[in-house]
């Protein structure tokens, strides 16, 4: 039995569907990350396991307790807020402590237990500053320690850092994963940004339009991406026209070109898909045997620091090429002719729509 | 003081920079400030223009510190009332979750009867509340009870009260709606997932955050009513000896003339409004960064 | 969740009561005008009373009068410290709050005082009553027009009209002016509604104003004020309901707050 288990959950904005048959099983101590753009349904997804909204239909259980007609307070889970939502009366200390003294906690307990908390997300120096007095991560932090300071059985963040800086949302991310681990609990994280996703869960459950695309860890989300969507929405993608040549043997017919693909195709001969394959899987060299290989012409070199990327023109298709930076290889001119391989395993066929469905 | 935004010392103000408000400093000073100033010196002067607190002192007459008396108390009553009652009505049309247009019309109708006080106002509550008002009427023909013989009196203390919270209740309405917009709604949120119900989070967290707006919302209401003319003289006929009445009389001379003691009154009115003013600025200073 | 729906229904209802109860009693009584049968008698005898028109009209013109003059010293002042002192605002600020401070009745009575002796005898001229609005509608006007302001962004907006060749002038005229009409037209409105009924300055300035015509009218008759009352009702609700649609919503819900007493 899961810790969190959402069965065919679903939720209506007056007629319109903004969470349909919604299903996943979340493990006790696991980080699950909700991903997808605005609108997706993750964030009224975890509103409904938070208790702040109702679910039309469906069932909600945390740990084994059918939760859908308990009020939010009583349920015991700890938040995180996007803007943080600290109460501004009150200092950093009394924030944290806010929780215990509902729970008629013994003020000497409470003391114990907050500086526990503060120490845990490394804000001991800053038990009296009011939220004013505090960035946007030393807000965020504090409000962490908050949600966490209840022992509560689950912990729901919903895009705790996208009000921050770049440079802190790298940090910061970290040590909430960190800090997860170290306390052992279930995590649900809402986020639209990949690279956060990707980074700090045990899955990752891409969403579109109130429906679960894909349910994965990061790697499986990356290397296979399930859907069109998925594969978009994650990291950069070449997404290639290709008509079904043999679906048996998995080739394809690129511009007159053939393109073998790993595993066989399912679908049906004719049938224009696209092949998905990741720009750093690409070489511009003849590679090795068995290899796809593509001609085509350099349109562009865009210097991206770490990473160089090649645009090219080939066989009527727009691809990008990923190679690392390195000094002394000079860089192809523009204009001049190419040829660029990939193996098989790194051709991904995506099909023209899909759905999750989980086993 | 540093531009925030280059870092350089800012340039002090040039004389030009007056030029363009001169207008409008000529015409404050012409038509506020020296005609309340004059007002102000001639409360400390006699009737031949000498020097003298005689008039000070006779504001301490029962019948003026009656009067003084009862104002602050139908200001204070009323404030409190606007206040609680207005109150409870911003928050059932911003938080609680109605229509926009529930909140669209409250607040048009706001706007109207926060300007509709005066003397309409008082024809109306006399035409409801009056000796031969519809209530009074309706009342003791369909049910047969007299309000009158029960001791009610619009022309009262309380009549007074029950007319002028009629402006105040829409007021305060248009004020605290813009802070009541500004309470997050994670805050209560947060509060609920810590187990707060929604008792303690008014106790703890709501309240707390309000208390300025709610007392400098108070003081404003406060400071309405005790300078409200025109509804009291309306309702009244000048009866109830508010200050205001009292000024009324030395001004258009219908008592014992001696426009010394109507400065004095008008004085010991300013200070009374500016000690609200001041509670108001100071609270709103409190509120500034709580509620963005 | 649905408690607090029920609890904000209920308080809007009570509040719906109270505020429409005497409106309609006043209604009705309005319609006492003759003895047992219900009938406009009182709204007809308001309008055949030539005083009614000659009152309304003097108020009228007043009000027009203290928008238009009013305009002409808070538009250039307000724009001016937005672009060229900002340092000043404050003290502009607090000099058109200031009014709070100083309510009518305080206000007509220094009036008197400075202004009934020559060289300064303007006490029996219009201009001191319409100079006396202006005063009371200071904090309006200035609230309003600064916050027009403030939500075009004057200073930037005046910098690109520069910057494509615009004179100073020419800028405010065809660009600011126009964009801040809502502003205007709400404070124009406000304004009105709150010269068109004001009784203190008026009867202590001893001006045939409709303020002082309605207070006659309460103390000789029984049913005229009602009629009144209604009508200025429906004036204001006119008013205020205009001004919000022309706003649309967009400024501050307290722009309306009243300021007649």
């Amino acid at each position: 039995m899961a810790f969190l288990e959402l069965e065919h959950i679903e939720k209506d904005f007056g007629a319109a569907p903004v969470v349909s048959d919604l299903s996943l099983d979340v493990e006790e101590g696991e980080f699950v990350s909700f991903l997808g753009g605005s609108g997706c349904g993750k964030t009224t997804t975890l509103r409904m396991i938070a208790g702040f909204e109702v679910p039309a239909r469906g069932v909600i259980r945390i740990d084994g307790q059918d939760v859908v007609n308990v009020a939010a307070r009583h349920r015991n889970i700890g938040m995180v807020f996007q803007n943080y939502a600290l109460f501004p009366n009150m200092t950093a200390f009394q924030n944290i402590a806010f929780g215990l003294s509902i729970a008629s906690m013994a003020k000497a307990d409470i003391r114990i237990r907050v500086q526990e908390m503060l120490a845990l997300v490394h804000m001991e120096e800053f038990a009296g500053r009011y939220p004013q007095q505090l960035s946007g991560g030393q807000q965020q932090r504090v409000a962490l320690a908050r949600a966490l300071a209840i022992r509560p059985k689950m912990l729901l963040l919903d895009e705790p850092l996208s009000a921050l800086d770049a440079r802190i949302r790298t940090r910061l991310r970290e040590e909430i994963r960190q800090i997860q681990r170290a306390v052992g609990i279930t995590t649900v994280y809402v986020t639209h940004d990949q690279e956060e996703a990707l980074s700090i869960s045990d899955r990752v459950v891409v969403m579109d339009r109130g429906r679960i695309e894909q349910v994965g860890t990061p790697k499986e989300i990356y290397d296979t991406p399930a859907s069109r969507h998925v594969a978009s929405f994650i990291g950069t993608l070449n997404m290639i026209e290709a008509t079904v040549r043999d679906a048996g043997s998995g080739v394809l017919d690129v511009g007159g070109v053939a393109i073998r693909t790993a595993a066989p195709i399912r679908a049906a001969g004719g049938t224009v898909i696209h092949a998905a394959v990741r720009p750093e899987r690409i070489s511009p060299s003849t590679g090795a045997a068995g290899d796809n290989r593509l001609s085509g012409s350099v349109t562009e070199t865009l210097f991206l620091g770490s990473t160089v990327r090649l645009v090219v023109h080939a066989h009527g298709r727009r691809l990008s090429v990923d190679l690392f930076n390195d000094p002394d290889l000079p860089l192809p001119q523009i204009g001049s002719a190419i040829t660029l391989s990939f193996a098989p395993e790194a051709c991904i066929p995506i099909y023209a729509s899909s759905a999750y469905r989980p086993e | 003081m540093k531009n925030p935004i280059n870092g350089r010392a800012a340039k002090p103000l040039s004389p030009f920079a007056y030029l363009g408000v001169l207008p409008f400093l000529l015409f404050a000073l012409a038509f506020m400030l020296l005609p309340s100033g004059a007002l102000l010196f001639g409360a400390f002067q006699d009737a031949h223009g000498r020097l003298t607190f005689a008039n000070i002192v006779a504001l301490f007459d029962p019948s003026i510190l009656n009067s003084y008396a009862i104002s602050i108390q139908v200001s204070a009553a009323t404030a409190v009332g606007g206040v609680v009652a207005g109150f409870l009505l911003a928050h059932a049309i911003t938080m609680g979750r109605l229509p926009k247009a529930v909140r669209s019309f409250v607040v048009t109708f706001s706007g109207v009867a926060s300007n509709f006080a005066g003397v309409p106002l008082a024809f109306a509550f006399i035409s409801t509340f009056g000796r031969v008002g519809m209530v009074t009427f309706i009342l003791k023909q369909l049910f047969g009870i007299s309000l009158y013989d029960s001791g009610f009196n619009l022309y009262s203390f309380w009549g007074l009260t029950i007319t002028y919270i009629y402006f105040q209740i829409p007021l305060m309405v248009l004020i605290i709606s813009p802070t009541l917009d500004g309470m997050k709604r994670e805050w209560r949120e947060a509060a609920e997932n810590l187990g707060a119900g929604a008792f303690r989070y008014w106790l703890r967290v709501g309240f707390p955050i309000l208390l300025p707006s709610l007392l400098s919302s108070l003081v404003l209401l406060f400071g309405n009513a005790f300078g409200a003319y025109a509804t009291a003289y309306a309702l009244t006929g000048g009866l109830i000896n508010l200050v205001p009445i009292l000024i009324g009389a030395q001004i258009r001379g219908n008592v014992l003339y001696n426009p010394n003691l109507g400065y004095a009154l008008a004085l010991g009115m300013v200070v009374v409004m500016a000690v609200a003013l001041a509670a108001y600025v100071a609270m709103q200073r409190l509120t500034a960064g709580w509620l963005k | 969740m649905r408690q607090r729906k029920f609890w904000s229904w209920l308080w809007v209802a009570l509040a719906f009561t109270y505020f429409l109860l005497p409106l309609v009693a006043t209604f009705l009584f309005s319609l006492r005008g003759k003895k047992g049968v219900l009938s406009f008698l009182a709204y007809r005898r308001v309008f055949d009373d030539p005083q009614f028109l000659s009152t309304f009209g003097f108020s009228l013109e007043m009000a027009i009068l203290t928008v238009a003059a009013g305009f002409l010293l808070m538009v250039p002042t307000t724009i001016w410290i937005e672009l060229k002192a900002p340092k000043l605002r404050s003290l502009i600020e607090a000099l058109s709050y200031l009014p709070f401070v100083i309510p009518p009745i305080v206000l007509v009575f220094g009036l008197i005082r400075m202004y009934s002796r020559p060289p300064f005898a303007l006490v029996s001229t219009p201009a001191l009553l319409v100079a006396g609005y202006i005063v009371i509608s200071f904090p309006y006007m200035y609230r309003s027009i600064s916050a027009g302001l403030q939500a075009i962004h004057l200073k930037i907006l005046m910098e690109a009209a520069q910057s494509l060749g615009a004179s100073w002038i020419s800028a405010v005229l065809r660009i600011v002016l126009p964009n801040i009409r809502s502003a205007l037209l709400s404070a124009a409105l406000l304004t009105f509604a709150i010269v068109i009924g004001e009784l203190t300055l008026a009867v202590m300035l001893a001006w045939p104003a409709f303020g002082p015509y309605m207070a006659l009218v309460g103390r000789d008759r029984a049913y005229e004020p009602a009629a009144l009352a209604i009508l200025s009702f429906l004036l204001t609700w006119l008013s205020v309901a205009v001004m919000h649609a022309v706003t649309r919503g967009g400024e501050r819900s307290d722009s309306g707050a009243g300021a007649v007493h």
